[in-house]
């Protein structure tokens, strides 16, 4: 797997490398680390059932084994159904209290500012990342903000296809639009969960298992990362907010990296 | 266990609609919509040989039910019994099985907003008491019992008296309605009320064969991908560096 690593920030000497290890940068607050927690609780939960509940054979996605597990563990088939339309209606109400209260705040500044705006560095690092996974490039990557355009591409995926899975889980729960829509909305559920899904993985790899990235699963768990994390994997971002109180050194011969 | 079955006794059927009317009453069926009705083949023939003939149209509980593979959840199933029934609670009323049954014998309650048809009056049959059709039709016109039960009336009529099922060559999915009667009347309403075969609905056939793989193939390339990349990063090792330690 390619470092995600910006190697057009300035080089660091090695008393620079311990000062900024030593020190931690704010990346998220109380708020989005709950709901980063609660929403990804919510997708196991809703994953397991929805999965379990598709029974027919030419439908199923889970195997037997699985789905009777499922039906066990929340009491029937009928439970399991009411339990995957409960958690899906918290989560939308979870959902509609952020976007309510906090549209000034968090979907205006993380969100719209920070989580889906692609700039012509993100352009150019999914470019060059996806050429030196091929192999067929050795172009330094550029300088990222608070979230990389891998990051980036997955919210913007997230933010497409949410809207989706609630809007056909309202018309499934609540048979609105006739029942024509009812097995339409069925099939376009399953597709935008499927399309989730797919980023889902990518995302738990590389928050959880990838080595360069553990500062960034801590930082959900703590807030905060160090600051030679931000500085070499998000160097926009923390020259936005340490920049002008820190000077790296250019020189090659005393550089470390 | 047993083995339910309804036969219907063309030569005494006056295609009153007692049957229907009770059923409704029996289940709240809401109106334009029935569990069971009266289909009339209408006068055929020249005179002086003309022909017409009852057929009693209702959920034939079929052995092998078209509906069961077609519901998505697994509201429909198919009893030990042999009686297809539906589970409410688990029922999104997608409306797929309404499409797949051959008979037409299923419709989407906008009461419930779930699917519906006969179950044999399965909630009555619970309690000891024979379907309200039965009950009710005045010329004594249907039978209901268990085919397991040789001293049954219905296994007397279906294996003795040779009440036959409305199904052909391409549509046999093993109903569980029988007709007995007349030769002619039988052939007549089999000619007339023929069941289609098994109609996917298009959402249904697009979520199957179009979304279904795809969504499958693009969920193992990304788990594949992940995985790829975990082997290379075992072989590599982890580096130093990402504690923050040069």
């Amino acid at each position: 797997m390619a470092s995600t690593t910006s190697e057009l920030a300035p080089r660091l000497t090695a008393k620079q490398v311990d000062e900024l290890s030593q020190r931690q940068m704010k990346k998220h607050d109380v708020a989005i680390m709950l709901l980063h927690w609660f929403n990804a609780l919510v997708w196991f939960l809703e994953l397991t059932t929805g999965a379990a509940m598709l029974t027919s054979s030419s439908l199923r996605v889970a195997p037997e084994w699985f789905v009777r597990m499922v039906e066990g563990f929340v009491g029937g088939k009928a439970e399991l159904l009411r339990f995957h339309i409960a958690v899906g209606i918290a989560w939308m109400v979870v959902f509609a209290v952020y976007t309510t209260f906090g549209f000034r705040t968090y979907v205006t500044k993380e969100v719209l500012r920070r989580e889906i705006s692609l700039d012509s560095d993100d352009m150019q690092w999914l470019r060059i990342r996806l050429l030196r996974m091929l192999k067929r490039s050795t172009t330094p990557l550029p300088p990222q903000g608070i979230y990389n355009a891998g990051q980036k591409l997955f919210a913007v995926a997230v933010y497409a296809m949410v809207p989706i899975i609630m809007a056909t889980g309202l018309i499934m729960t609540f048979h609105l639009f006739g029942t024509g829509m009812v097995g339409w909305a069925a099939v376009l559920h399953f597709a935008a969960v499927g399309a989730v899904l797919c980023g889902l993985l990518v995302h738990v790899y590389m928050a959880a298992v990838f080595p360069e990235e553990k500062p960034a699963f801590f930082s959900m768990i703590t807030g905060n990362v160090n600051e030679l994390y931000a500085f070499r994997h998000h160097f926009k971002w923390w020259k936005e907010m340490r920049g002008d109180n820190f000077e790296p050194k250019h020189e090659q011969n005393e550089a470390v990296k | 266990m047993a083995r339910y079955a309804m036969v219907v006794d063309m030569t005494r059927c006056v295609g009153c609609q007692a049957c229907a009317v009770a059923c409704d009453k029996e289940w709240n069926v809401p109106l334009g919509f029935a569990r069971t009705h009266i289909q009339n083949t209408g006068v055929v023939g020249t005179f002086p040989r003309l022909a017409s003939a009852f057929r009693v149209a209702q959920c034939n509980q079929c052995d092998r039910p078209s509906c069961v593979e077609a519901c998505p959840t697994g509201a429909t199933a198919r009893g030990v019994d042999g009686i297809v029934r539906i589970d409410r609670g688990v029922c999104i009323g997608c409306g797929y099985c309404v499409d797949a049954c051959p008979y037409d014998a299923r419709f989407l309650n906008l009461d419930t907003s779930t699917a519906d048809k006969c179950d044999f009056c399965a909630a009555r049959l619970d309690r000891g008491t024979e379907p309200a059709c039965v009950a009710t039709c005045t010329g004594h016109a249907k039978y209901f019992g268990d085919l397991e039960d040789r001293s049954s009336e219905v296994f007397h009529m279906v294996f003795d008296l040779g009440a036959r099922r409305l199904q052909t060559n391409d549509v046999a999915v093993g109903p569980n309605v029988y007709y007995l009667g007349r030769k002619a009347d039988v052939d007549l309403v089999f000619a007339k009320f023929p069941p289609h075969p098994p109609r996917s609905a298009t959402a249904r056939e697009f979520w199957s064969r179009i979304v279904k793989p795809a969504v499958v193939a693009a969920v193992t390339a990304s788990f594949a991908g992940q995985a790829i990349a975990f082997f290379y990063q075992l072989n590599k090792g982890e580096k130093e560096e990402q504690e923050g330690k040069e």
